[in-house]
């Protein structure tokens, strides 16, 4: 009995207990359910953005390029469709296998194959890396069928910028290429593969108009980053098309006329409104290959051919402006008042100054000189006297208000400043005191002074109609009111004594440049012609005396027309050329003949039409409202 | 002369439609409404089809059912008798399984059959609720909490544990601890000792900690702060806590879940199987599947209340607890409570050593269930073997043949409450 007595307790403890599990048991499923509505009511919210982060990638979407045109609608720059492969490494399985197989449908040479394996091993996994560009329709259909099995392979279209009449307007539109790492962080956009933006020229100062707005796409992705579906997105807004002043006619003429020599540079400005018409540079390059896959055989022609093509020296050749700076003394003079037209300085061919001897151009002397002929005849000694009454000091004030010393924001890339010499200048950039003597050398601006063919253009201009004109390079649209240039800050009847000096330049008997003229009944030209040294420090010896090219003087020649109603102002350098009256003011007066027969400013101006993307998004945008 | 004294002493053994008659019907609907909603998430996570896992699903629960059904039909004798046996088997496999076991993600807990395999630990569940609840049955009830008779059943329960942890496989090793444990409770042992029990084990933790695998180790700290590795092993946690919170109230809907159908969800046709439901059917769909299974929890509760015997009530109440194990700790992993351990959800995650053990363990269950009103005669409760009959021939004593003529299910519900 008590055997049963015991089991019968045993079954009561047991009963209880199992009870009391149970309990425990439901309450252990009561704090699941507790749990689940944390997660699942709760921070439901969170959770589900982060589910959509793990599922939904947006992808941009690179926009179109802004065309370029010239001021008559000729096309210079345009996109073509590029058909491209690219890779995804971190979706693909096996690299080299991958590009082998993608090397079956299109040709991947060694030296890409490495880049690619190369960058692939550099960069984040994730980010596409191009492998072959170019393709044709067929390859790119081949690859489109082989892409689902080839996990990380993908391809798609790209444009990319061609250039048209590329080589005589190198310079000026510059090129595109691949965003470098200072670059890459300002638009995300740039770190889309194989997009392009401005590296030179109005490429680079007009970018952001061209670049235009990237769109997106949004996708569903696995885990592996595979495309599952499209989800939608904005469409991405072309670029403005961009309307340069050139004209591209007159531009390829101009190429034309300085190719004969073999550094060269010509820049004409509406005088008016500051409008570049031409700006020619030789030698020149083709954009075409170093927009495209820019090997290194490329890099390492342009780098090794002689006279650097790659400048552009309308903008980045500094030069001494030698005789074509003398206005800058004499209104200088005039307005400070230490010389009178008048008066006359006689001039023996030679002029001291303490122990230094500064000798005038013509051994024999002009004898007495008053400004008009002093202009005229482009008397040295004159303006030595001029500089040493001014000081540089003074003389610098006046350099900088007819535009010397400065870069115009014309968007243009790659101007350099030149030098407007003062004490304070050469304390600072060599650390130096300043000497009476280069007061004086700078007076027939040479010695610290330097001035690039597009300031010389300004000068001019400036000169021809008294006002601030600043160069541009995009045309003032028809509705926009045509803003005046400021006048300058100069008695108009100092620079008209200085403009009749230049209109004897080269038509008036003695004048430095008559056989120039241009010949046209009721046109007249006015011009200076500028001869300036060039001190070859690395040349010394006997050679310095001989006949070698680039011992010859810089050639140099300024000039406006008409002379009444100046319209078109020219700058001119030859570079080693010999005389400014020799080589450089006839190339001018080619120039200036071509451009008032053809007479680009008072014709129609083309007009661009705004892109098709960007004024459909304007008009949604303002249905949304 | 023998036949006939003994004839009317063994009671007729029950006709099977008398056990067909016993028979819970309510937890077969539940077992099988839960495997159902195991091929419809399979379905849902092999984007719509049957292949390759949802039909071989099927195949399995219809091959375990029959097996459910053999055993619970059969006579719970026999498996009183082959527990310890079973038991042996069990733990010769198990041992075995660091030698000749099949090495997969670090840990060999396979052992494998030409192309086929399974895992011993499987069936080390099933030996050890039966080899612990035929232990009681053999132990005179005096002498339950007596230390010296608490000895085997603690080595017998030690020795699977360490065999797992030697794998190794926390998990399984837990889960043969907290059967374990529950069983000795039931079967009556003093409270004084699981006291001194969970005193011990506080003090032993920061040994423990320093004896537990890096990965191990690894997995708890991820479960504190899942950033600690957001791309290790802090990445099964936070994908599958995002998949359930994104699920929300009602759910994405059938077969759109964003983070499984993608494959963000790691293991979702096993381990993570009810993060797929979460997702997809949101808190209403879990909850309700949590529901069905504590509504099959408190059916085996029920059924092993009404037991009479000790082996069967034991069976019953230790299948239950194990299979609660499972499901909270399957479903604790994967929302974050407790820190991962492989265990998989019974009925639902694909598997087929698992969905077998299970329906095997509910077969003894249903067995317990149907011979609940079973008393062991002194003479069969031999610890290893029917015992020898000493008593004389004809002198067996009238009282266990009235005993065994008692009418089924009358007396089922304890009396102790």
């Amino acid at each position: 009995m008590s055997a049963d007595h015991a089991d019968r307790k045993l079954r009561a403890r047991f009963s209880r207990r199992l009870l009391l599990l149970g309990g425990l048991q439901a309450a252990a499923f009561g704090a699941l359910a507790w749990r689940l509505r944390q997660l699942q009511i709760l921070e439901s919210s969170e959770y589900r953005l982060l589910a959509d982060e793990n599922r939904l990638s947006v992808q941009l979407r690179a926009p179109t390029r802004g065309a370029i045109y010239d001021r008559f609608g000729k096309r210079l720059a345009t996109n073509r469709e590029n058909l491209r492969v690219i890779l995804i490494p971190s979706f693909a399985r096996d690299l080299e296998a991958t590009l082998d197989a993608v090397a079956k449908v299109v040709r991947i040479p060694d030296a890409q194959r490495e880049r690619v394996l190369r960058i692939a091993r550099r960069q984040s996994p994730s980010i596409p890396i191009v492998v072959a560009e170019g393709l044709n329709w067929r390859q790119f259909a081949l690859l489109n069928v082989l892409a689902p099995e080839l996990p990380g392979v993908q391809t798609d279209t790209s444009a990319i910028r061609v250039y048209a009449e590329s080589q005589p307007m190198a310079h000026v539109l510059g090129y595109v290429g691949l965003a470098d790492k200072t670059e890459i962080k300002e638009d995300p956009v740039l770190r889309l593969p194989g997009f392009r933006l401005g590296k030179a020229g109005v490429e680079k100062g007009f970018d952001r108009n061209l670049r235009g707005r990237p769109g997106n796409v949004q996708y569903e992705v696995d885990v592996h980053g595979r495309i599952v579906r499209e989800l939608g997105g904005t469409p991405s807004q072309a670029g403005t098309p961009l309307v340069l002043s050139i004209d591209h006619a007159l531009q390829a003429k101009a190429m034309e006329r300085i190719a004969e020599h073999r550094r060269a540079a010509v820049v004409a400005l509406d005088a008016r409104t500051g409008e570049v018409l031409i700006m020619a540079s030789t030698p020149t390059y083709d954009p075409n290959d170093i927009t495209y896959r820019p090997t290194l055989e490329v890099w390492q022609e342009l780098a090794k051919t002689p006279d650097n093509p790659l400048l552009n020296r309308t903008i980045a050749g500094q030069y001494p402006p030698g005789s074509t700076y003398k206005m800058i003394p004499a209104l200088a003079g005039l307005a400070e008042g230490v010389i009178d037209p008048k008066e006359r300085i006689v001039c023996p061919g030679g002029y001291s100054l303490g122990r230094a001897h500064f000798r005038c151009w013509k051994r024999g002397g002009h004898g007495a000189m008053d400004l008009h002929n002093a202009l005229k005849q482009s008397c040295d000694v004159y303006f030595y006297e001029t500089a040493r009454r001014l000081g540089i000091e003074r003389m610098a004030q006046t350099a900088l208000k007819f535009g010397f010393g400065a870069t115009y924001d014309c968007g243009l890339a790659g101007q350099l400043p030149g030098v407007v010499p003062t004490a304070a200048w050469k304390r600072r950039a060599l650390g130096q005191p300043w000497y009476g003597g280069e007061t004086v050398i700078a007076g027939i601006g040479q010695g610290y002074v330097l001035a690039t063919p597009l300031q010389l253009a300004v000068m001019t201009a400036r000169i021809a109609t008294g006002r601030a004109i600043v160069p541009r390079f995009t045309i003032a649209a028809q509705d926009e009111s045509p803003v005046e240039p400021q006048p300058l800050d100069v008695d108009p009847e100092h620079l008209q004594l200085v403009r009749n000096g230049m209109v004897a330049v080269v038509n008036e008997g003695g004048g430095t440049a008559t056989g120039s003229a241009l010949g046209l009944p009721g046109v007249l030209m006015a011009g200076k012609t500028g001869t300036s040294q060039v001190r070859s420090r690395s040349r010394r010896g006997p050679e310095r005396r001989s006949n070698a090219w680039d011992a010859q003087p810089h050639a140099l020649f300024v000039a406006y027309a008409p002379v009444d109603t100046p319209r078109y102002a020219v700058s001119c350098i030859v570079e080693h050329g010999g005389g400014g009256s020799r080589a450089a003011a006839p190339i001018v007066r080619d120039i200036m003949l071509q451009l008032l027969e053809r007479d680009p400013v008072g014709r129609p101006a083309f007009v661009a039409a705004p892109p098709a993307t960007l004024a459909a998004s304007i008009e949604r945008s303002g249905a949304d409202r | 002369m023998r036949m006939l004294f003994a004839a009317p002493a063994k009671p007729p053994p029950p006709s099977l439609l008398a056990k067909l008659a016993g028979f819970n019907w309510t937890l077969l609907i539940l077992v099988t409404t839960l495997a159902g909603i195991g091929v419809a998430a399979l379905y849902s996570v092999s984007g719509g089809d049957l292949q390759p896992w949802a039909s071989k699903h099927v195949v399995r629960f219809c091959f375990g059912l029959g097996l459910l059904f053999i055993i619970a039909l059969s006579e719970i004798r026999w498996w009183m008798h082959a527990a310890f046996p079973f038991y042996l088997v069990a733990l010769v496999l198990l041992a075995t399984v660091p030698f000749v076991g099949v090495e997969s993600g670090g840990a060999k807990r396979w052992l494998g059959f030409g192309d086929q395999s399974f895992q011993p630990s499987e069936l080390m569940k099933l030996a050890l609720i039966l080899a612990l609840a035929r232990y009681y049955q053999w132990l005179p009830p005096q002498k339950v909490s007596h230390p010296l008779w608490l000895l085997p059943p603690l080595i017998m329960v030690a020795l699977p544990v360490g065999l797992a942890l030697q794998q190794p496989d926390l998990g399984t090793a837990a889960l043969f601890g907290v059967v374990g444990a529950g069983m000795l409770l039931l079967a009556g042992v003093s409270l004084v000792y699981f006291i001194a029990a969970i005193a011990g084990v506080i003090a032993a933790l920061p040994v423990l900690w320093e004896r537990l695998h890096d990965y191990q180790r690894e997995r708890i700290l991820t479960l504190f702060d899942p950033e600690r590795d957001p791309l290790g092993s802090g990445y099964h946690i936070i994908q599958s806590k995002i998949a359930v919170g994104s699920g929300g109230l009602t759910g994405k809907g059938f077969m759109q879940g964003t983070q499984a159908q993608l494959d963000f969800l790691p293991e979702k046709h096993t381990d993570f199987i009810f993060t797929l439901v979460a997702e997809e059917m949101g808190f209403i769909g879990a909850v309700t599947l949590l529901t069905l299974y504590l509504c099959t929890l408190i059916l085996i509760t029920y059924m092993a209340l009404r037991c009479r015997s000790v082996f069967a009530r034991l069976v019953a109440a230790g299948v239950g607890l194990s299979l609660f194990a499972y499901v909270f700790i399957n479903v604790a992993m994967v929302i974050g409570l407790i820190p991962v351990v492989g265990l998989p959800l019974p009925l639902l995650s694909y598997g087929g050593t698992a969905m077998l053990t299970t329906l095997v363990a509910l077969g003894f269950v249903l067995n317990a269930h149907i011979h609940c009103t079973l008393r062991v005669r002194p003479e069969e409760n031999g610890l290893f073997w029917p015992r020898r009959r000493r008593t004389p021939r004809g002198l067996r004593p009238p009282r266990t043949a009235g005993r065994a003529r008692e009418p089924v299910l009358r007396d089922g519900f304890p009396r102790g409450l």
